[in-house]
């Protein structure tokens, strides 16, 4: 029962444990899809050559579009699309509702329509509050994510959701 | 056919027959074929895996049936969709329009046609075929028909599409 | 399914039917697959100022459809050719749509073995919303 939940020693355990990869990719249709849905009109989102004429390999990815999780059916979570993988965390959540709680990006590189990314994953932190919905879980993850073919790391995510 | 109280077919429709409007590039990737494909709910593996579909010795994740790529958006411009709905173009005056239906014919025979896959960028070239005028239970109505080709980055010929648009 | 080939199959046959039921989240995987974002598939206040009812499920969404019942069928080996079909009644979110086809034809020409249907989708009571034909290639047993 959600009122009834606690954090367990088995839930706080899986902390820092890290997931298997997926595969992210960054095409020019997903790009561009996701400018359109900020509707931001610079051409360095849209535009092939001209983001080459600034010197980017191709069009540049949106802040906060790290690609699109290669979509298996059975294998991708149908609603939210991340990928049910082995090494992630286990967490049988009996509440509900389900809400953003926000998400940290930090860049190390710029990542352009072209590029495949390596994500893994793990949970950073686990939170319990009371409030007048009844109890709350926080639950933060944190994703590493490197370009397939130079190895580098691109980019790092924090991300919070909040069960109710 | 009934008789039209009175043609909204202007010389500039009749010229525009069999004429081929200007080209729209569409892509086909990965993330666009697996979309389709998770929207429909197909299940084949060659729509979403591309070591499936390499395997059953196709050059990469196939385009669904009836995907033929996305076109390249433009922020502030026409956005360019090819076929289905798009290229409405004269100015008649009917306020309502429908979608009549549309066929698709698939080319993926060698040497001259190829099967659509990941990868591909693809050409779309769009003809008006036929304007008909009819009455019917919602009035007076203008159907018209066109025709596009769509070749592939090699000039192969991958598909076809009819589609039928009312007016009315 | 195991393969089906052109000598199993005989005018009158009706090919394995497919059973869709959208949910207006389906309806929205398909504007962004089709790139659609036509309001009255998705927002239903816009659907009913439009005179619609409700929500109502794309016409190319239903064509799709007939294009995996006829993918389905003819397996690794078939190839289609043609399809396509007619948007002549509205279905709507959350009701059962059923896709099904009948042999029509079925001839060999230039080494290749050609069947044509009719496809259509139906709704529960049996009217027929979405009429249309297809041409496919399937492999012989010879």
């Amino acid at each position: 029962m959600a009122d009834e939940f606690e954090i367990t020693d088995e839930m706080r355990a899986q902390i820092g444990v890290d997931s298997e990869p997926w595969t992210y990719e960054v095409t020019t249709t997903s790009v561009r899809m996701y400018a359109r849905g900020i509707g931001t009109e610079d051409p360095i989102h849209y535009d092939v050559d001209f983001a080459k004429s600034q010197g980017f390999r191709s069009i540049v990815a949106p802040l906060g579009y790290l690609g699109t999780p290669v979509y298996l059916p059975g294998q991708n979570d149908p609603t939210f699309g991340f990928p049910r993988r082995a090494g992630g965390p286990r967490l049988n959540i009996p509440m509900k509702g389900l809400l953003d709680g926000g998400t940290e990006t930090e860049y190390l590189d710029v990542i352009c329509a072209g590029d495949v990314l390596v994500e893994t994953s793990h949970l950073a932190d686990l939170k319990l509050r009371d409030s007048a919905r009844g109890k709350m879980l926080f639950i933060t993850n944190e994703s590493v994510y490197k370009n397939k073919e130079t190895g580098q790391v691109v980019a790092k995510q924090r991300l919070t959701s909040i069960h109710y | 056919m009934a008789e039209v109280a009175k043609s909204v077919i202007t010389d500039e429709m009749h010229a525009a027959i069999g004429k081929e409007g200007p080209p729209t590039v569409l892509e086909v990737e990965k993330t666009n074929c697996r979309m389709f494909a998770r929207a429909v709910g197909h299940t084949d593996a060659i729509f979403f895996d591309e070591a499936a579909a390499k395997a059953r010795g196709y050059r990469g994740i196939v385009a669904p049936p009836g995907f033929l790529g996305t076109p390249i958006f433009r922020p502030g411009g026409a956005a360019g969709v090819p076929g289905e709905m798009g290229g409405r173009g004269f100015s008649v005056p009917y306020k309502r329009v429908l979608n009549g239906g549309t066929d698709y014919e698939y080319f993926p025979d060698a040497p001259d046609g190829d099967v659509i896959c990941a990868g591909d960028a693809i050409t779309a070239r769009t003809k008006i075929v036929s304007f008909e005028e009819t009455e019917g239970s919602l009035g007076p109505m203008l159907i018209t028909k066109r025709e596009t080709v769509y070749t592939n980055q090699h000039g192969k010929i991958v598909a076809k599409m009819y589609g039928t648009v009312i007016q009315y | 399914m195991a393969q089906v080939h052109f000598e199993d199959v005989k005018e009158g046959d009706e090919i394995p039917q497919l059973k869709k039921n959208c949910s207006t989240q389906q309806l929205v995987l398909w504007a962004a697959g089709s790139g659609d974002f036509y309001q009255i598939h998705y927002d239903k206040d816009f659907a009913q100022a439009t005179g619609l009812k409700g929500l109502i499920v794309h016409g190319a969404l239903k064509n799709a459809f007939l294009g995996q019942l006829l993918h389905d069928w003819i397996g690794e080996a078939g190839q289609v050719r043609r399809f396509g079909c007619s948007y002549r009644g509205m279905d709507e979110p959350n009701q059962d749509i059923l896709c099904r086809g009948v042999v029509t034809k079925k001839y060999s020409e230039g080494g290749k073995h050609f069947v044509e249907l009719d496809v259509w989708t139906e709704k529960p009571d049996g009217k027929k919303t979405s009429p249309g034909t297809a041409l496919v290639t399937l492999p012989s047993k010879n």
